[in-house]
């Protein structure tokens, strides 16, 4: 009985891995090589309220507003998912997608193309030039405690913007101060943006290392749940990647924590490394639909 | 002394069953009461027509729009699809490992499917977006997030719950029947199929409803392979992506405030009564049963 199971795990194991294997041989391959431009574009989004969406689908006039109405185009057929984690494994996987991601979050699984020209670069984002931005925003109620607030105003120090500009975002603060470990205790709650989440992760590890009896305890589903989790006071942080609505800035503090880029993303072998703002804009709104159509 | 004793344990312990019993119903109506109190506010705010039998979803749009009817139909399609795929494989499984499984392979198959059925659905996901979607990109066509793919997905996750029910279903026949069967001349085979499978008839449906119920209440994996594009109804094809009601819930919930969230949750509403229905379908097959 003991064999028999221990032979079927193996069994199990060696299918997986052929699996698997069988995948990997599959990936390699030489950029352009074999692009086939008559193919359809596979356009990937973010789900209906996202920030980033929010934000890109605004940029890029992919939103349309009108007197008093608002319609995003989003193509019939856009994949839509839930995460940045997502949209970049849809991307690496597929020879002919388009998405887009906070910059801080390009890795060398795809590609991020210039857009009208302009690098998506830090320096490209803070100068302006690189228009395809948005701020990242911290929010609290106004109640928060002195440890909370200590935290902001590491956030926007000299360390802080360091961090941040580390991480491909662009710090926000012109002349930040020095920070100074407070040594205080006790543990600060924050939820929000996906986008803020990587760049709020290093922030508390470098705060812990000035304070180790400070604990964090995050949640990153989202700007609309940042923002509702700091209203209703059971997250003292709330992380942003969009600009608030009135409704919600009547109720909060506004910090901005950085400006970040949107990237937008192709499979690294797509050829095209440049794409026109408006060639972006009719493939998301279903007017380009494939490869050869884009200049 | 000593019964006054054993009376109160016996009451003590009687209480302590009974509120287990209790708290499993507690839930159930626990839930449907949230279900309810949060989804038919927003269902009759956005009006039933235009949320069951409108094809339009744009929660973000102003005026927003929050018609699920793509979604249910979604649905219903990568259901469909699933049990296309699923259940002629599973019921075949369930055929061989009751009837003409050898001993040694039985002991390596059966284990096998039980493993399928204790895989996380994040894992099943996370394979179908690294294997099924590039499989189903390269061999048929369009971009592989796709009814087709979803429904492969389901149709795996599927498996085990049709073939454990279907096979002791049909060990559940009675050895009677098989002996009559060979008494007047019939051989194995048709044996199998013409006596001991129609045997075991209510217990294979059983297995495919409770397969239907996983297949339709299935999320993470879903979410993962089927590009949850909100699809108009005459747009919907087998290789195109589709935005099913569990995916509507998980891909936006957590961003959703105002109507939008209250819409998410009706979007529970509707798929808490499929499942009503097919609980139902159920009872009524085991009742039927019971009377034959």
């Amino acid at each position: 009985m003991k064999k028999s199971k221990l032979l079927s795990i193996i069994t199990l194991a060696l299918m997986l891995s052929m699996v698997f294997a069988g995948c990997t041989q599959e990936t390699p391959g030489t950029p352009a090589a074999d692009f086939d431009f008559d193919k359809d574009i596979t356009v990937v989004a973010r789900d209906a309220a996202s920030g980033t969406r929010g934000a890109f689908h605004e940029i890029m006039n992919i939103i349309v507003k009108e007197n008093d109405t608002e319609v995003d185009k989003l193509v019939v057929g856009a994949l839509e998912f839930d995460g940045t984690d997502k949209v970049i494994t849809a991307i690496e996987g597929d020879k002919y997608g388009i998405g887009y991601i906070s910059l801080g979050s390009v890795s060398e699984r795809i590609k991020a193309v210039a857009v009208d020209g302009v690098e998506p670069t830090v320096e490209n984002v803070r100068s302006g030039s690189y228009s395809v931005s948005r701020p990242f925003l911290l929010v609290t109620k106004g109640t928060e405690s002195k440890l909370v607030k200590d935290f902001l105003k590491f956030t926007e120090s000299a360390e802080g913007q360091a961090i941040t500009n580390e991480m491909k975002f662009i710090g926000a603060i012109d002349a930040p101060e020095e920070y100074t470990a407070s040594g205080m205790s006790g543990t600060i709650k924050v939820a929000g943006s996906t986008s803020v989440a990587p760049l709020m992760e290093k922030l508390q590890e470098a705060y812990n290392e000035l304070n180790p009896d400070v604990t964090f305890e995050t949640q990153a589903q989202g700007s609309s749940q940042g923002i509702k989790a700091a209203i209703d006071g059971s997250y003292d942080i709330g992380m942003a990647s969009r600009e608030l609505k009135a409704e919600e800035a009547s109720e909060l503090n506004r910090y901005v924590l950085a400006i970040d880029g949107i990237a937008v993303i192709v499979n690294n072998e797509n050829p095209k490394s440049d794409l026109a703002a408006d060639d972006i804009t009719n493939i998301y709104i279903g007017e380009i639909t494939k490869w050869n159509e884009v200049k | 002394m000593q019964t006054r004793q054993s009376n109160f344990n016996e009451i003590v312990m009687q209480a302590i069953f009974f509120l287990s019993a209790l708290i499993s119903v507690l839930a159930v109506l626990a839930i449907c009461l949230f279900l309810f109190m949060r989804g038919i506010p927003a269902i009759s705010e956005i009006g039933f027509t235009d949320f069951i039998f409108n094809e339009k979803w744009g929660p973000v749009n102003i005026p927003a729009s929050y018609g699920i009817l793509s979604m249910i139909v979604g649905s219903i399609y990568v259901t469909a699809g699933a049990i296309v795929i699923g259940v002629p494989i599973g019921l075949m499984c369930a055929i061989f490992l009751s009837e003409f499984c050898p001993d040694n392979i039985y002991k390596i198959v059966k284990p096998a499917v039980n493993l399928l059925a204790g895989i996380p659905s994040i894992i099943y996901g996370f394979f179908g977006m690294q294997v099924i979607v590039p499989f189903v990109r390269e061999n048929f066509g369009g971009n592989g997030y796709s009814i087709l793919s979803a429904s492969i997905i389901l149709g795996i996750m599927i498996l085990p719950t049709i073939i454990s029910i279907s096979e002791s279903s049909i060990r559940a026949v009675p050895e009677s029947y098989a002996e009559g069967s060979y008494g007047i001349g019939a051989t194995k085979e048709e044996t199998v199929f013409k006596v001991m499978v129609p045997a075991a008839k209510s217990g294979i449906l059983t297995s495919i409803i409770l397969g239907i119920g996983r297949a339709i209440g299935e999320t993470m994996a879903v979410v993962m392979v089927a590009g949850n594009a909100v699809m108009p109804l005459n747009k919907i094809e087998l290789l195109k992506p589709i935005r099913t009601l569990t995916t509507n819930i998980v891909t936006e919930m957590s961003y959703a405030s105002g109507l939008h969230e209250s819409a998410l949750i009706s979007t529970g509403v509707v798929l808490f009564v499929f499942i009503i229905i097919l609980n139902a379908s159920l009872s009524l097959i085991s009742s039927k049963t019971q009377r034959n």
